[in-house]
């Protein structure tokens, strides 16, 4: 990680506090409160609960992979909440880690609150010993006591609370309970919590360290131990408030020090802080072995067993597919567009619009590329019930906790592709939307490793919309047609991450990862999280999809559109063997994966694409270029160039593929 | 080989011997943490004598063909370097051995007498049954032996890798060596630790407390463990 880069993230986090939204109009300078703690704890859960303000909750470490800010009001004053993503360690391993420490380093929390999972009391409390030692007012919230008496658990709350100094409450977010006290606790205000670790050997050096460092806003002794540790993020804050003499200086002493020492100086602290917490501990923690919920037990088992899992998934995928697939895009796409839009909606519009004396204005709204006929029916009768159905199983399986679990089956998978297994979740995520999918691979640790993740998700994983209409297409041909798409979407990736992987130099990050436990997911969060990427779908998609249909409308009145296919003929029908006014879909398909697929769904549907040739343009489209959102947020976390260089990959891929496969398949005389 | 044990018994010699062994191990942990333990460099004479405090018998080692000592720099020569690496083993060892099988408090100053005392034998059933752990309880690595390389073994060895471990047992961590070790300790998972082995395939799983998590193979074979 290189210096420089850091300085920026340092000093960016610090520029995003300046604009924090209402910073500047209230009167009274807003109070922060920054919640903190360990991945999967229920940070977002609380947040949500604090301020109002809904950020996805799913049962998985890294759900939050940027900060979220929210305001509160309470007893007449107005604080500012930031959610943050969970960290082990307040040094951090992975971009996600990086931003919550940089938070505590350059934003200036009037107080933090962390949350905590009752059931590891010694890790939440690892943290804590590190807010101590920044010297910053905190208040603990150890939250899912449900599941900690479910496990015959119980901590002493209040002799905690002794030891520590600070506010230490219990709650169970998911249903508000106690966090009443939470927000009694905040408005008390709070001081840093008093907990001293002794560091033996090293506690010589870090007050040498120490006493070269800036004034800041966490203590010395914090980052005197960062040092230690062998923070490399912390290179370029160093460098921004110290001289090149000062940083020779902290940098013979940490050299000394591990060698006087003799051990890996970020292990020797780390010791260090579990053996308090694990002291303080043993004194409020009570353990009462009870027996585990039998169903989820064996669920626990069959979803990562070396045998069952497999079938398990297939199972999985069957019941996503029958959802989506068949009940999504077949019966209620069937609905929508032949019922709502095709009886009522469109006709009745047509009506309307055809007391329009000017036959321009009417062709715009209701024509063959109409704003209503083309944009609205694709978007709301087609697109829209099947990421619904998408979203509600996809909340399902995300607050279940099997995701993660997916990663232990598939590690070896995604070894030959030169990732780890937890590269499964931006994959899966990547099913549900690629410009989400893109951020969240910033859990992954090394730039190698996220390189190769966003350029397979830009290359090969079809988003909910465009995977949604391409199951809907795929059921109407045949099984044999869905075995083939799937075959060739997994053995693309599997030889471009294989490719990507010998080209890119370095090695790929070995594979770590926490499981969450099993959970039932809560019906209330499944229909709200559905509800929120509902809303966000309509709004992010339908605006393009009429900037798409109004494209295609002024191309067609300027009779460009049919140069244009014809220009594309060679391509689109002598490679790929399609029908010319399949090229329409192709070009708004650069706007929206999903609109063109919607574009060749409603072809096959009318009976323009033979089998074969539905099995080549779903092929290509989902192969092909990635849409516009997720285009710059590839530029947004890659820059430009590596953006731009993907495009260039990626598009004359998919020609090629889709080409090869139709020759293929007319070559062997295969029926699908 | 029984017979080198029977000569060196003799009190004097025996003195001398462990004198020289002393004085050996010391300049490879002083060039070791200048980095050149294995290149064979050389150190200031002065950092050894102040050590050691006997600077004639020093000198006499290079009599006898152990060091070379010129302008005040003090190097091995390739049986004293040999012998150093041994001596070295045997000590770090005897350290892991005291320190986490026998649980000893003064592990530290047994190890150093102990060191004297072994045969190879000894020492190669001791490492085999250590598990060949890399590194002492002080995090410096334990020159390997030929044990090490050849990796079969009579005896079962106490301290295994957690590859080398039954799936559903409990185990309590010994030493780590990955370069995961920093994202271990965050959950937890620290020397001392115990966890339980849920499965090996498709990958490993394991439980920290009320924490589990899913690890390579890779990273499994740098987990060493005992039975708890």
């Amino acid at each position: 990680m290189s210096g420089k880069l850091t300085g920026r993230g340092v000093s960016g986090a610090g520029a995003r506090d300046g604009k924090m939204p209402g910073a500047s109009r209230a009167k009274e300078p807003l109070k922060s409160i920054v919640l903190i703690g360990n991945p999967n704890v229920g940070k977002s859960v609380v947040f949500g609960l604090l301020t109002g303000k809904y950020v996805t909750v799913s049962n998985y470490p890294g759900t939050t992979v940027e900060v979220s800010h929210g305001n509160m009001s309470l007893g007449g004053r107005r604080y500012l909440v930031v959610d943050t993503p969970g960290v082990n360690n307040l040094l951090p391993m992975s971009e996600d880690e990086r931003v919550t420490r940089d938070i505590l380093l350059a934003g200036r929390p009037d107080l933090v609150v962390q949350v905590g999972d009752m059931k590891n009391l010694k890790r939440t409390l690892c943290i804590t010993i590190q807010l101590a030692e920044m010297g910053l007012p905190a208040v603990l919230d150890l939250n899912m006591e449900d599941e900690a008496m479910d496990s015959g658990i119980t901590v002493d709350k209040e002799a905690l609370a002794g030891i520590l100094g600070i506010t230490v409450v219990g709650t169970v977010a998911p249903e508000r309970r106690g966090v009443k006290e939470l927000i009694a606790a905040i408005l008390k205000g709070a001081t840093a919590p008093e907990v001293i670790v002794d560091y033996g050997g090293a506690e010589e050096y870090v007050g040498k360290i120490a006493s070269f460092l800036p004034p800041s806003h966490i203590s010395g002794r914090s980052i005197a131990l960062m040092v230690l540790a062998g923070d490399k993020s912390l290179a370029g804050w160093l460098k921004a408030n110290l001289d090149d003499e000062a940083i020779e200086a902290i940098e013979a002493l940490r050299d000394e020090c591990a060698l006087k020492l003799g051990a890996p100086m970020g292990l020797y602290i780390n010791e260090a802080r579990l053996k308090k917490a694990a002291q303080i501990a043993a004194g409020v923690f009570q353990k009462v072995p009870r027996r585990e919920n039998r169903l989820v037990s064996i669920l626990g088992k069959a979803t990562i067993h070396p045998l069952w899992g497999f079938p398990f998934l297939l199972l999985v995928l069957f019941g996503l597919y029958e959802f989506v697939g068949v009940f999504g895009a077949g019966t209620l796409v069937d609905f929508f567009e032949h019922f709502i839009f095709g009886r009522y909606l469109n006709p009745m519009f047509t009506k309307v619009f055809g007391l329009v004396p000017v036959p321009f204005l009417r062709d715009l709204f209701v024509g063959r590329y109409g704003v209503i006929t083309m944009a609205l029916t694709y978007s709301i009768a087609i697109v829209l019930p099947i990421t619904t159905t998408f979203f509600i199983a996809f909340s399902i399986l995300e607050d279940s906790g099997y995701l993660p679990r997916l990663a232990i089956m598939t590690n070896r998978f995604f070894n030959m592709m030169g990732l780890s297994g937890k590269a499964v979740l931006p994959m899966v995520l990547g099913l549900g939307c690629g410009t989400m999918a893109v951020m969240t691979t910033r859990i992954l640790e090394g730039k190698r490793d996220r390189l190769i993740a966003i350029f397979l998700l830009a290359l090969a994983i079809p988003c909910s919309a465009q995977l949604g209409v391409i199951l809907g297409m795929l059921s109407a041909l045949s099984m044999k047609a869905l075995a083939i798409w799937l075959l060739c979407v997994i053995s693309i990736l599997l030889v471009s991450g294989w490719l990507a992987a010998r080209i890119l130099p370095g090695e790929r990050s070995e594979f770590f990862m926490e499981i969450p436990p099993l959970r039932k997911p809560a019906l209330r969060n499944v229909a709200l999280k559905t509800m929120n990427r509902a809303v966000w779908y309509l709004k992010e998609a339908v605006p393009l999809f009429i900037l798409g249909t109004l494209v295609l409308f002024v191309l067609d009145k300027l009779d460009m559109l049919r140069l244009m296919e014809r220009a594309a003929s060679p391509v689109v029908v002598g490679v790929l063997g399609l029908p010319p006014k399949t090229a329409d879909a192709f070009i708004i398909g650069f706007l929206r994966r999903d609109y063109g697929a919607a574009g060749l769904f409603e072809m096959s549907r009318q009976g323009l694409l033979t089998h074969l040739q539905s099995l080549v343009s779903i092929v290509t489209i989902t192969l092909f270029i990635p849409c516009l959102a997720s285009f710059f947020i590839i530029v947004k976390e890659k820059g430009f160039k590596v953006a731009l260089a993907m495009l260039a990959i990626i598009t004359p891929a998919a020609v090629v593929v889709g080409g090869i496969m139709n020759w293929v398949l007319r070559y062997f005389n295969v029926s699908v | 080989m029984h017979e080198d044990l029977y000569k060196t018994r003799a009190a004097p010699e025996t003195e001398k011997r462990q004198f020289e062994d002393e004085a050996l191990e010391t300049l490879w942990e002083i060039l070791e943490r200048s980095g050149q333990a294995s290149s064979g460099g050389q150190a200031p004479l002065e950092r050894l004598t102040s050590e050691l405090k006997d600077e004639p018998a020093i000198l006499g080692m290079q009599k006898d063909g152990l060091l070379t000592i010129k302008d005040g720099k003090v190097a091995f020569t390739e049986p004293g370097r040999l012998r150093a690496r041994d001596i070295t083993r045997r000590h770090r060892l005897a350290e892991r051995l005291f320190a986490d099988i026998l649980a000893l408090p003064e592990y530290e100053v047994d190890a150093c007498r102990f060191e004297h005392a072994i045969s190879t034998e000894v020492e190669e059933a001791i490492c085999t049954f250590l598990g060949h752990p890399p590194t002492c309880p002080h995090n410096r690595p334990i020159p390997r032996g030929k044990c090490c390389k050849l990796y079969t073994s009579k005896v079962t060895p106490l301290v295994a890798s957690l590859a080398d471990s039954h799936v559903g047992e409990e185990f309590k961590v010994v030493f780590l060596r990955t370069p995961m070790i920093d994202r271990l300790a965050g959950i937890g998972l620290v020397p001392g630790a115990v966890i339980k082995l849920i499965q090996k395939r498709p990958s490993y799983v394991v439980k920290v407390d009320e924490t589990t998590i899913a690890v390579e193979e890779e990273v499994a074979k740098g987990i060493f463990v005992k039975k708890a």
